[in-house]
């Protein structure tokens, strides 16, 4: 059982991000009956709240929880987080300005926005926003687990565990859909910059104290096996499309295409996003618990407690509790639990924008502004609650399973969102049967993988290696899409494409 | 050709960080160690800061010309 200063902390420190939640709303204030002051913040943020924004956005409790559980078990193959989360913001500094700046002036608020002016197409836009609803689902699941890893460390050894970690989390979710209802995109904006300050202590704390306990890094590196120290060389294919699929799929998530656009400007967008692989380095640090925890015979003691399948999602929850002095783990476990509520509120924030301009504007055109801002804010309570009843309804491992197949998912949208923004000989319907196919093969492709089966792996194995299924489907939609635009080109001067 | 060389600047800044992340084999070592760590993950973990510094420097060029 924990002490009474972990808690103590913990607690007190969850209450001043309730009250900084609820305090955006006064905060740089706006008309928050207008859809972009809501779930935009105004379009006024600058560089550093942006940088805080998207870094809370892309950083997190999932990716604290879930990469070094993936070290813990698999070793280096997991560390691609690093380069991946390097090269997603070069091809954000390229594409993202692009975006913001026909979003400013056309209004966009979305990629479906865009795509749907883009291309004159309500299927293809109604396409990419089903499409990222879908993918953002699990995601937001998967922030919950990240959560839930936190509190089964904290409320170990405590009768009815099991009841009180679903109560906490139901009250968390009821507090957190309560300030983004009445604050929008301002009160997480607060809330991110409080979570990132608790990461950023914590980054450091366990980067200098942790090794210096275990008799520096040699050690911890000395008892691991090969594929702990480097990457297994029939491992590499997987590695480079695993950065290569992920860095190109990130920025076509909602939840990060809504941060962008949040941006005062073009140019504080490039600079917060210049900046932003800095935020990975406190990553690579929890990666590398992954390893450190073999190297804590506490933390190892209290993880053989637990099944084998649920011991990687508790390694950096546990090593912080057994390792770092009691008020200090009571900050750690609190940046990391609330590195869940902020993600989660702005994804929910990104699906119901596209939910209801996307989908059922389409159906509604008459819409006013104001009941489209007030069926955007129900909505997205209502996301939140839905991503909470799966994750108590069904094992994490589901949502881990769904959560991979976002990801291949969502990076199918790329032809249309991101080559829209450059390549004028793009036409709707090679972009539609691109995204079909892509769909198809990727969904095909997981199956296959894992047997038809429970989804843990997204490699497939080629005459290459194993390669990352999110970037063979993607090739797939980009020739269909690519040469299909250059047929109908060919084929039909006279005619309107 | 002023205008060309800005374009080739702009372009590697970019594409150095991107070409070393994605060529797996220059890094896939275990020495040179730094403090402990193994070079796979020091080095991929240095080129984090580095590429937040071309990165920069691509939005101050940028900054500059629109």
């Amino acid at each position: 059982m924990i002490g009474l200063d972990v808690t103590a902390v913990f607690v007190s420190l969850f209450a001043l991000f309730i009250g900084l939640g609820f305090y955006g709303k006064y905060w740089r204030r706006g008309d928050l009956s207008h859809v972009h002051e809501w779930s935009l913040a105004g379009r006024k943020l600058g560089t550093w709240l942006v940088f805080f924004l998207i870094g809370a956005d892309l950083y997190t409790a999932y990716s604290f929880v879930a990469i070094p559980s993936g070290v813990f078990a698999k070793g280096s193959l997991y560390f691609f987080a690093i380069p991946y989360v390097m090269l997603t913001f070069g091809v954000a500094m390229v594409t993202m300005p692009r975006l913001w700046s026909l979003a400013r002036e056309k209004g966009y608020i979305t990629a479906s926005d865009f795509v749907k002016d883009r291309f004159g197409s309500t299927a293809l836009s109604i396409m990419i926003a089903v499409t990222g609803i879908v993918a953002e689902l699990p995601y937001i699941a998967l922030q919950i687990v990240g959560m839930q890893a936190v509190l089964t460390v904290m409320l170990a050894g405590i009768a009815n565990s099991q009841l009180v970690e679903e109560a906490a989390l139901l009250i968390s979710f009821v507090i957190l859909a309560a300030f983004t209802y009445t604050s929008g995109l301002r009160g997480a904006t607060l809330t991110a910059v409080f979570k990132d300050v608790i990461i950023w202590a914590t980054v450091v704390v366990v980067m200098v104290a942790v090794p210096i306990g275990m008799g520096g890094f040699a050690h911890v590196f000395a008892p691991m096996t090969p594929s702990y120290v480097k990457l297994p060389q029939n491992m590499e294919p997987a590695y480079v499309t695993l950065i290569l699929g992920s860095a190109l799929a990130l920025y076509l998530y909602p939840h990060a295409i809504n941060g962008v656009l949040s941006s005062e400007s073009a140019e504080k967008l490039r600079k917060s996003t210049a900046l932003l692989p800095l935020y990975g380095v406190g990553l690579a640090v929890l990666a590398l618990m992954g390893i450190m925890a073999y190297s804590s015979p506490a933390t190892m003691k209290f993880l053989s407690g637990f099944p084998e399948s649920s011991r990687g999602i508790l390694v950096v929850p546990s090593l912080i509790l057994h390792t770092l002095p009691g008020w200090f783990s009571g900050i750690a476990l609190l940046g990391i639990f609330v590195g869940g509520l902020v993600p989660a509120a702005i994804m929910a924030m990104a699906q119901a924008n596209l939910l209801t301009r996307n989908i059922i504007k389409e159906f509604r055109p008459g819409m006013s502004g104001i009941t489209e801002t007030r069926i955007t804010k129900i909505s997205s309570t209502a996301f939140k609650f839905i991503a909470l009843g799966f994750v108590f309804a069904v094992p994490a491992t589901y949502a881990i399973s769904l959560q991979l197949l976002g990801g291949i998912l969502i990076a199918q949208v790329l032809p249309a969102v991101l080559l829209g923004l450059y390549v004028r000989s793009l036409k709707r319907m090679p972009l539609i049967i691109g995204l079909l196919a892509g769909i198809g093969s990727g969904i095909y492709m997981v199956e296959a993988a894992n047997n038809f089966g429970q989804l843990t792996v997204s490699l497939f194995g080629t005459f290459f290696g194993p390669v990352y299924i999110a970037v063979i489907s993607l090739a797939i939609n980009l020739s269909v899409a690519l040469v299909g635009s250059l047929l109908l080109r060919k084929g039909t001067h006279k005619m309107t494409g | 050709m002023h205008v060309r060389k800005r374009h080739v600047m702009l372009a590697l800044l970019i594409a150095v960080p991107a070409v070393l992340g994605l060529w797996v084999p220059i890094y896939n070592r275990d020495a040179p160690r730094f403090y402990g760590i193994p070079f796979f993950y020091w080095f991929q973990t240095f080129w984090l800061v580095a590429s937040a510094g071309f990165y920069m420097a691509f939005a101050r060029m940028k900054e500059g010309r629109n």
